[in-house]
């Protein structure tokens, strides 16, 4: 895969159609056409399939329908959720860079909601996050947006509502699907076989945590929406070339993945190319991450690609890799080593670039008794109350995360991506991202390029973090001309 | 729990209101419970006498998965002109509701069979089952313990079943400091309640200390109203976990 990072993206498409004015209009002239002709026909998108280009009259190339569905993740285990088109994950929405697609999202839920396009250096009024001003989508109504897709490699969309302490939504729902942007150049292809691994987990509740206050637990988990065992095996033959596109659509658990007798050829995270492409043993990927990873068939058997850790894999988090001619009962991973360093992925020599802000964010938690959940905080404030971050349009920003309290955090910036500087002390660059793990008690600076004007939302991926307060909103300066 | 409600054998080695939580598996607990009768009951028909007498439990309870434990008890009691003696044993398995099937209360029923030598307990063999629900909420917690008893052996063997409730409520102050009070009972045979000169009744002042997740702390003093209970208890609990396989990451 070829680099494809531009760090200054151009001719972004500002075309929503969700002013609010027309909005109503649409929603209440659509109110009534849903209750003439009954469920709308959407534009299924079929794992694999390209999306047409859009055309010029806003006909969408996709609809995306938010309802709630009866889901079975296994025999004898369905779930009640909420998900898009009726199936988990949504379907793939495969575009191409640069090539303007119109997506059309029906709202059948009696509540608001509001999609997110992960990962896309998009306008604020289609990025999908209130918190930046997108428009949330009415309960039944709809919405039409346009955008144009930016940068190429393997993102997602995601409601981005909040849960609050309502287990049932935002993320712990399953309203997350794989957005892969084709680049404009073409894929190079060198695989045999290309396949989507989306990781979730389900049935939250709250428990103790070691460090006092609650937390988030999960009574099972789920690959491509269905518990380990139950889904259709992935068939390979020897000598094939693999490409694992995965992604962590956890609300708030990181995930390690393992396939036993094989390795990872690391391509690109969070869509983008690593500068090194390092082989691993385990991937790890916290919420919101993606790994793009190259496997060579080359070990016979029957395999679970799954969590090493088995309080994991026995809820569900794996899938069987079964080579042709081969049966038995799957091998599961957990003599793996638990191991992760985004730095090996970067540069063999870190370049040294020289910011022109330097903006410290420091991560700290309020204790709010031994049943509740910690309020978070970005340098002493919570949401809504944190203090803005101003933004330079063309310049060099160095954020450097300190991380004070007991949790990791899987940090996020909309609309743009960073690159790595330095993770715990050590200096590395080449890797760009968009979600970064920031451990307990480390520090992680990361890179922006100013590049995309409007307000953009910061915050913690764990969706019970960013419902207490893991919050800030990134503005641009207002450049005044004399 | 050694509580029995005939008042010259009270027994005061485990004073402690259980939470639903049950020790995770591949851990062990170890508990060293220190109790000291500041004002309590002479030595009587051949029992030893409760008033300053310094008891000290240890209990380890081993996890087994994430339902069930077992807990196994050594008892002692030290006092003046007795010195240092084995007290009795006893085994408790405890089984509780999941967490993963996300019940709004914590839930869980503990039994309890021992044996305790008659000079500190008339009743040697003693069967316990305790129902226990809790529940943790922001700042505040609640437990409460409807425990009922039944003796083996012994003179009580023929009062029936004792009802020994017992009942907890606390505040976190801070995340390492909780105070709350804890309420013990022994109200006589659910068939023929004592009258409340006989029965037990216990209040404890209590404060938990949440230093570390493998040390457990709590301290208080407890007095005790009614003729039937010791009236003035100084009671400690410290306890720490052990971790025999790999952690949960």
């Amino acid at each position: 895969m070829k680099p494809t990072i531009q760090m200054r993206p151009e001719g972004n498409v500002r075309d929503s159609t969700a002013s609010r004015r027309a909005f109503l209009r649409n929603t209440s002239l659509a109110a009534g056409a849903l209750m003439a002709r009954g469920p709308l026909a959407w534009t299924q998108t079929m794992p694999g399939a390209s999306l047409p280009p859009a055309e010029p009259a806003v006909r969408p190339n996709a609809t995306l329908e938010i309802s709630e569905i009866e889901w079975e993740l296994a025999p004898k285990k369905e779930i009640r959720t909420t998900a898009y088109n009726g199936q988990i994950p949504g379907p793939l929405l495969r575009v191409t860079e640069g090539k303007p697609v119109s997506i059309e999202i029906v709202n059948r839920l009696d509540r608001e909601e509001i999609v997110h396009w992960h990962g896309q250096w998009i306008p604020v009024p289609v990025d999908g996050a209130m918190e930046e001003g997108s428009p949330m989508i009415p309960a039944g109504g709809k919405t039409l947006i346009r955008f144009s897709p930016k940068p190429a490699g393997l993102h997602w969309y995601h409601t981005h509502a909040m849960a609050n302490h309502d287990l049932k939504r935002g993320l712990y729902s399953g309203q997350f699907g794989v957005l892969h942007v084709d680049p404009a150049s073409g894929d190079p292809g060198r695989y045999d076989q290309e396949q989507f691994i989306v990781l979730h987990d389900w049935e939250p509740y709250y428990t103790a945590s070691d460090d006092g206050s609650m937390m988030v637990s999960y009574a099972c988990g789920s690959v491509n929406g269905r518990m380990l065992g139950h889904g259709e095996p992935i068939r390979v033959r020897e000598g094939e070339r693999v490409l694992f596109q995965i992604l962590n659509a956890s609300a708030t658990e990181a995930h390690w993945l393992a396939l036993p007798g094989h390795k990872f050829q690391v391509l690109a995270m969070d869509g983008a190319p690593v500068a090194t492409q390092a082989t691993a043993e385990t991937l790890r990927l916290g919420p919101a991450e993606r790994i793009t990873a190259l496997v060579t068939m080359n070990t016979p058997s029957v395999w679970v690609l799954g969590e090493p850790r088995k309080d994991f894999r026995d809820a569900g988090v794996g899938v069987v890799i079964e080579y042709a001619e081969r049966s038995g009962k799957p091998q599961e991973p957990g003599t793996e080593k638990l191991a992760w360093n985004y730095r090996i992925f970067g540069d063999a020599m870190p370049l040294a670039r020289v910011p022109d802000l330097t903006i410290p964010l420091v991560f700290t938690s309020r204790f709010k008794g031994h049943g509740a959940l910690d309020e978070w905080m970005i340098n002493g404030k919570s949401w809504p109350h944190t203090d803005s971050i101003v933004l330079h349009e063309g310049l060099r920003h160095r954020l450097v995360f300190d991380n004070r309290s007991t949790d990791d955090h899987p940090v996020h910036l909309h609309r743009h991506n960073f690159e790595l500087v330095s993770v715990g002390g050590a200096t590395t660059s080449g890797v760009h991202k968009d979600v970064v793990i920031v451990e307990a008690g480390t520090k992680v600076a990361v890179d922006v390029l100013a590049t995309n004007p409007g307000d953009t939302l910061f915050h913690c991926h764990q969706q019970d973090h960013m419902d207490m307060g893991f919050m800030a909103l990134f503005r641009y300066a207002q450049v005044i001309k004399a | 729990m050694v509580c029995a409600v005939a008042a010259h054998a009270q027994g005061n080695y485990e004073i402690q209101v259980y939470g639903a939580d049950t020790v995770a598996p591949r851990s062990t607990m170890v508990e060293l419970h220190s109790n000291f009768t500041a004002e309590g009951h002479p030595a009587m028909d051949g029992v030893a006498a409760t008033n300053h007498a310094e008891h000290e439990t240890v209990e380890i309870t081993q996890g087994i998965n994430d339902w069930s434990e077992v807990g196994f008890y050594i008892f002692t009691s030290e006092q003046s002109g007795l010195g240092v003696e084995w007290v009795g044993d006893h085994i408790r398995p405890r089984v509780r509701v999941p967490e993963r099937w996300r019940w709004p209360v914590g839930v869980s029923l503990s039994t309890e069979v021992g044996y305790q030598r008659a000079i500190f307990s008339p009743d040697t063999w003693t069967w316990e089952i305790r129902p226990i629900i809790d529940k943790t909420t922001g700042r505040w917690y609640f437990a409460v313990n409807p425990a009922l008893e039944r003796t083996w052996h012994g003179p009580d063997v023929n009062l029936g079943i004792d009802f020994s409730p017992a009942v907890k409520i606390s505040y976190d102050f801070t995340k390492q400091i909780t105070g709350g009070l804890e309420y013990y009972a022994d109200y006589g045979s659910i068939t023929n309640i004592a009258s409340l000169h006989n029965q037990q009744q216990q209040f404890f002042p209590a404060i938990d200390l949440n230093v570390s997740p493998k040390w457990e702390i709590n301290f208080g003093v407890g007095v005790g109203p009614t003729s039937a209970t010791d009236h003035w208890i100084v009671k400690g609990i410290v306890g720490r976990h052990f971790d025999w396989g790999k952690k949960k990451q």
